[in-house]
């Protein structure tokens, strides 16, 4: 295959990559899920409910979670992540933390914890519980203490502190655990009588932390990240602040409000016309350039050394500049070194059979990117700016392990987060493949037994399957109203 | 030395921890999730920390004790607040405590928690900068300490973590906070992005740390400001001349034009020094990036809207088919509305106030 294909081309040529091995990755995560994580987990120890998710959610994307497990099984995981919920509202991230038998002891040592909320009620979902067993009102209640006035939310309170970086993780995390509990309708929540977070500071926090480059940051000025970009987007979906679709023909007046400046200069006008059901800030200002930006991620640098490669060279050359391989100016060498250097490679061109994704320029590529940037372009409507078949094959014979699981790197022992991120990145891309094929809603409408992998909700990161049983558990609360549904298959 | 038996029971048979009742973890149910094979040592240390947490004791004890954990589980997320809490209750040695996280931020590179207590610990021993005196500060060891070499450990200590990672997320992120903290914005900051650029032209941290010294300080026009723009640009376009193919000084020149609102047709003559589409020899193409930028100043040009899809017809075909599929859909883009260049100005984008939400 050439490397100078045209997209068209491509997409319709017929090679074909590997299949993935479901026997092998569901040997991998029942291995996870029935005997004890090695030692070597201990530094995550703090982070068992982000794990528990990972391996539920895995096997749940495999199909292999009900094939595998017993009712009995499934309600003894569900029992174990209750037996984490705080009764003030929220849940702890490990039962490590827990110092709740101690009788007259303090319990300001042993908070929820915000990423841990999202992921326990995440896992019920997946489980099949009804939440009945969630303190929603309290949940709800303690969301609101966890948000800080410039509107970003932190991971635990601690003595009426919120402690945690101000990163857009927390924020994403919070508005997952708020769109479960209460769905994107904004104001006093009608059925719990819990008042909102605020989702207005809460935009303009995320909009703050937008680069120069078009990326997201952890916050102002900080340099542009894929896992921040990814969960500032979903962020925006989950409060339903995203910019209407821009490639859609957006109105005049639409354009505008996508280009809203902030409250703060004083331009929009308050809240008080926002609650009229009136202008609303929207994140993202310039969401064509947030989308250069993630396809600008796309790298074929997928190994140490490739990266090696790229160090402090003197001018570019294929072997120097791996993204850059078709083509090098031969009369522009500072040196005669690095003309040498020119005349001693190879004049073939680096096949872009595996095409990796990195979360911050210049960077080697990283499975887990394949998601936080895949996911990113998804909940952008921008999908089909990435070829699919190459980074499937950088997933399928870079990264992938043998004893199943993913990498890191190509070689990599295989861990959690890894292992679980390669396998959304790759549920997402079977729905971009088919997707191109096919009408745009097929993909995600096909049948599970046709699919490699169930379809992924690119927003919550669960299966959509999973996720669409929130609708009836609204419809029991009470907070459904129709509008605010939007996914379910 | 102790020997191996007494290293895995630190604490049940010391008789200083005597009067601690260790309450073991309770893994509720037959079927917990994630269940990790704990050590004996990781296993007794938390089961003592669990104790001293619910009886919220500060003493040195606990000190040892939270270090002990620390170093097995750094990502704990309330031992590091706690152990803060019980360094300023005991009035300990915070200098102390700074080298100790010095070998601790080596060992763990990826860890978050260990840099936010390094701020905090700095914010205690020097709370007030400005005033250049710990002085105001409580009594404890290390007050009214010597800010300028304070500042002066710290900046080499944030350089020697460079050595192992130039490119560590969190060590950036606390030389910002360091530079805010401490006002060091006139002080070499600028000169240390250029020598790290210098370093390595192709390190993205580096470029983004020289956007926030000159563009972050609050009240600053940054490249607003025409002799900084000059500087700026001027620097900029040597970094690409060395390396035109690196992508971190085009995305740094695109968003000086933004910042500064100009059109970013003033960079067209530089951008074909490395693009140039009228040779009768065929295209002189040498900067996808250069390429990139062409396509977006020829697309907000109707006149030139040919000449904008020949750009992204080469980046899509020949110059950067990694992102064929972003080039298709950039030329789709391109069809459905004239004049789409991904930049067509947005100047309110640029009233944007960021500095003042800088406030850790």
């Amino acid at each position: 295959m050439s490397c100078t294909y045209s997209s068209a081309s491509v997409l319709s040529s017929p090679d074909t990559p590997p299949g993935l091995d479901k026997k092998r990755h569901t040997r991998y995560w029942l291995r996870c899920l029935r005997t004890h994580l090695p030692s070597a987990y201990i530094p995550n120890d703090s982070n068992r409910m982000t794990l528990a998710f990972f391996t539920i959610s895995a096997l749940d994307l495999l199909s292999s979670l009900v094939p595998n497990t017993t009712p009995e099984e499934r309600a003894a995981y569900i029992d174990w992540i209750y037996s984490c919920q705080i009764p003030s509202g929220g849940f702890r991230a490990s039962p490590s933390h827990d110092l709740s038998a101690v009788k007259d002891g303090s319990a300001q040592w042993d908070p929820a914890n915000v990423p841990a909320t999202y992921f326990a009620l995440a896992t019920l979902l997946i489980l099949g519980d009804d939440l009945n067993r969630v303190r929603r009102k309290e949940t709800l209640k303690w969301l609101r203490c966890m948000q800080r006035d410039d509107g970003s939310f932190g991971e635990t309170l601690v003595n009426g502190k919120i402690e945690g970086g101000m990163d857009t993780r927390f924020g994403y995390c919070a508005t997952c655990v708020r769109y479960i509990l209460r769905g994107k309708r904004e104001g006093p929540d009608p059925t719990s009588e819990e008042q909102d977070t605020d989702v207005d500071a809460l935009v303009e926090c995320l909009r703050k932390a937008e680069t120069y480059d078009g990326g997201m940051s952890e916050m102002p000025f900080h340099e542009a990240h894929a896992g921040f970009t990814y969960c500032a987007i979903a962020a925006l979906h989950f409060i339903d602040r995203f910019p209407w679709p821009i490639r859609s023909q957006p109105s005049e007046g639409q354009r505008a409000f996508n280009k809203m400046p902030l409250r703060k200069e004083g331009i929009v006008s308050t809240t008080s016309s926002e609650q009229q059901g009136g202008i609303k800030t929207r994140g993202l200002t310039s969401p064509d350039l947030t989308i250069h930006w993630l396809a600008s991620r796309l790298t074929a640098t997928i190994s140490s050394e490739d990266e090696e490669d790229t160090y402090a060279d003197e001018t570019d050359t294929p072997e120097t500049c791996h993204d850059a391989h078709s083509f090098v100016h031969t009369a522009n060498f500072p040196t005669s070194m690095g003309e040498t250097s020119e005349k001693s490679r190879p004049t073939s061109h680096f096949a872009l059979d595996w095409v990796g994704f990195n979360g911050r320029c210049n960077k080697v590529a990283d499975t887990c990117y394949a998601f936080w940037v895949g996911a990113g372009l998804t909940l952008m409507n921008a999908s089909r700016v990435i070829h699919p078949t190459p980074v499937r094959r950088y997933l399928l014979e870079q990264t992938a392990h043998i004893v199943g699981g993913f990498g890191k790197l190509p070689g990599d022992p295989p861990d959690v987060y890894h292992s679980y991120l390669g396998l959304a990145a790759l549920s997402l891309l079977e729905t971009a493949a088919q997707a191109a094929h096919e009408s745009p809603r097929e993909g995600r409408d096909k049948p599970v037994e046709e699919r490699e992998l169930k379809a992924l909700d690119a927003c919550m990161c669960v299966s959509i399957e999973a996720k669409s049983r929130l609708y009836a558990i609204w419809q029991r609360w009470g907070v459904h109203d129709g509008k605010d549904w939007d996914g379910g298959g | 030395m102790p020997d191996h038996a007494e290293d895995e029971a630190k604490y049940y048979d010391d008789p200083e921890w005597a009067d601690i009742e260790p309450i073991q973890q309770a893994d509720q149910g037959p079927n917990p999730l994630a269940a990790i094979a704990y050590t004996d040592e990781y296993a007794e240390a938390m089961a003592y920390l669990r104790t001293v947490m619910a009886r919220d004791e500060k003493s040195e004890r606990v000190l040892r004790l939270t270090k002990d954990v620390i170093e097995m589980n750094p990502a704990h997320y309330t031992v590091w607040l706690y152990r803060a809490q019980v360094l300023f209750a005991t009035h300990a040695d915070l200098h102390k405590e700074l080298e100790w996280l010095n070998e601790t931020a080596s060992q763990y590179q990826k860890n978050y928690q260990i840099w936010h207590h390094r701020q905090l610990i700095v914010s205690r021993l020097c709370p007030d900068p400005a005033s250049s005196a710990a002085t105001r500060g409580p009594p404890f060891p290390g007050a009214g300490i010597d800010v300028d070499s304070l500042v002066a450990k710290e900046t080499s200590f944030v350089a020697s973590m460079f050595d192992k990672d130039a490119k560590n997320y969190h060590v950036w992120s606390y030389r910002q906070w360091l530079v805010r903290h401490f006002g060091l914005w006139d002080k070499g900051e600028l000169e240390f992005t250029e020598a790290s650029i210098e370093k390595d032209v192709r390190n993205n941290s580096a470029w983004n740390h020289r956007w926030y010294v000159v563009n972050g300080k609050e009240g600053s026009e940054g490249v607003k400001e025409e002799k900084v723009r000059e500087r700026e640009i001027a620097f900029t376009k040597r970094q690409i001349r060395l390396a035109p193919q690196n992508q971190s000084p085009w995305n740094y020149l695109r968003g000086i034009l933004r910042k500064a609102n100009l059109r970013f047709s003033t960079v067209q003559d530089f951008c074909i020094e490395f693009a140039d589409l009228s040779k009768p020899e065929g295209d002189d193409v040498f900067s996808s990036h250069a390429l990139d930028l062409l396509a977006d100043i020829y697309a907000v040009d109707e006149g030139r809207n040919e000449q904008a899809k020949r750009c992204l017809l080469l980046l899509k075909d020949k110059y950067d088919p990694i992102r064929a599929n972003y080039w298709q859909y950039r030329l789709e883009m391109l069809d459905k509305e004239m004049g789409s260049g991904i930049d067509s100005h947005l100047p309110e984008h640029e009233t944007r106030n960021l500095t003042s939400a800088v406030s850790v």
